[in-house]
């Protein structure tokens, strides 16, 4: 089964609890909801909990009987609750995960990682490793200081000799020579299950 | 935020750098979960980074600022003759030649930059008020010229960037402009360059947050003339 996008057929799939469907939906957005919760939250395991409740109660505005009802807006509904998820916690640092739903409380799960995933991830390393083998030495050094060793950026693009706009272009660059393989594994995993 | 105006922002990179100020990473959040090409985009550079990681942890040293660079000192190997005599033959065909080319010429340009005289000048008037026809200006190759140009101020932006685009379209050379210079018409001499053709003077703003806008594009059709300017 292929996923295109977030149509009829995959809210049906996804209200009736299929399982592929599901997974596909939490594995979609729970990168992008760990990239937004970590830009504000201070812990790997506050993110986390925020990613859980911002799923836990997608699963159950979706089960609800008048649930959601256009797919293609699926992706804002997400982003909006993740939103409310984070307004709770900048309200109350101690906030717990609360639903009306007891079901919805279940934890949601990373994607499960298979063998065919620690296999996909050898191929993923492999194929960073060679596009960072043939980068200039500097590119480089200047990754490994932005993104490694997380310092100043201003700092490491002084060091280097080069300013913001070719960093940007040089993560452009990368990223853009990794995508293709990376669509094909995401395509892949999909297809598989 | 659009996904066009995603694309031209360079948003994903900047999503990536902790670069984007907070109304416009809410603002591509927003978008980030309803395009699919975007989310994918920033999937696929998260998940780079986080590979890449790892692979350099294991490989070459930390980047260490300027001045805490140490080189070794290599003592007296070169003064080997096996490296000494080639050296020595090398640096005096470079010396030679300084002395009788290249400084003669350097001469000859210096005391032709110190006398006065008359430089062709470019008219750039921006493509969007004059339409399709672009001024032309002609010069001899290699011949300096001038690119008298007008600046309409923003507030919004902090310095500028003046580049001249060649007819390939690379960027002859970059030039940074104060806020306070744009007041006053700059009047930019420019090198001479090597080729006729159509070129295209660029002005590029830049706001606080580093963010480049493109305020405007002048361009101008360079011709290379036979004979030098007429004295008056």
């Amino acid at each position: 089964m292929q996923f295109h996008a977030f149509d009829r057929h995959y809210l049906e799939k996804l209200t009736s609890g299929d399982f592929r469907t599901q997974e596909h939906f939490v594995a979609y957005f729970s990168e992008l909801i760990r990239l937004k919760l970590s830009r504000r939250l201070n812990s790997l395991s506050e993110v986390e909990d925020a990613r859980q409740e911002t799923f836990a109660r997608v699963f159950a505005a979706l089960r609800k009987q008048d649930g959601i009802r256009e797919p293609e807006r699926l992706g804002a509904f997400v982003n909006s609750v993740c939103n409310n998820v984070l307004l709770e916690y900048y309200r109350s640092a101690s906030q717990e995960p609360t639903s009306d739903d007891e079901e919805a409380e279940a934890n949601i799960p990373d994607p499960a990682i298979s063998v065919i995933d620690v296999i996909a991830n050898r191929q993923t390393q492999e194929k960073v490793r060679q596009i960072l083998d043939q980068l200039p030495e500097k590119d480089r050094r200047l990754i490994k200081a932005v993104f490694l060793e997380e310092r100043d950026k201003d700092e490491v693009c002084r060091d280097l000799g080069v300013d913001r706009e070719y960093l940007r272009v040089l993560l452009h660059r990368a990223k853009k020579s990794f995508k293709s393989i990376y669509l094909k594994r995401v395509a892949k995993e999909a297809m598989q299950g | 935020m659009d996904h066009s105006e995603a694309s031209r922002l360079m948003a994903s990179e900047k999503y990536l750098l902790d670069e984007l100020p907070p109304t416009e990473m809410e603002a591509f959040e927003e978008h980030l979960f309803t395009c699919h090409e975007c989310a994918m985009d920033v999937r696929a550079g998260s998940v780079f980074l986080e590979h890449s990681k790892a692979e350099l942890a294991n490989s070459s040293p930390r980047v260490e600022p300027r001045a805490a660079e140490v080189r070794p000192w290599r003592g007296f190997a070169w003064w080997r003759p096996a490296f000494a005599i080639p050296a020595m033959a090398i640096l005096l065909i470079v010396v030679g030649y300084q002395n009788l080319v290249t400084y003669p010429a350097m001469k000859g340009a210096l005391a032709e930059n110190q006398a006065p005289r008359i430089l062709p000048a470019a008219s750039l008037v921006s493509a969007v008020t004059r339409g399709s026809a672009p001024s032309v200006i002609a010069v001899r190759a290699g011949e300096p010229f001038l690119l008298p140009l007008d600046i309409p101020p923003q507030n919004a932006f902090q310095s500028y960037v003046v580049e001249l685009q060649n007819p390939t379209g690379g960027v002859e050379w970059s030039l940074p402009v104060s806020s306070e210079s744009v007041k006053n018409t700059l009047t930019i001499g420019a090198p001479g360059v090597d080729k006729a053709g159509h070129y295209e003077v660029v002005v590029i703003g830049r706001n606080a947050q580093g963010q480049n806008s493109e305020v405007g594009r002048y361009p101008f059709d360079l011709q290379f003339a036979r004979t030098a300017n007429p004295e008056p």
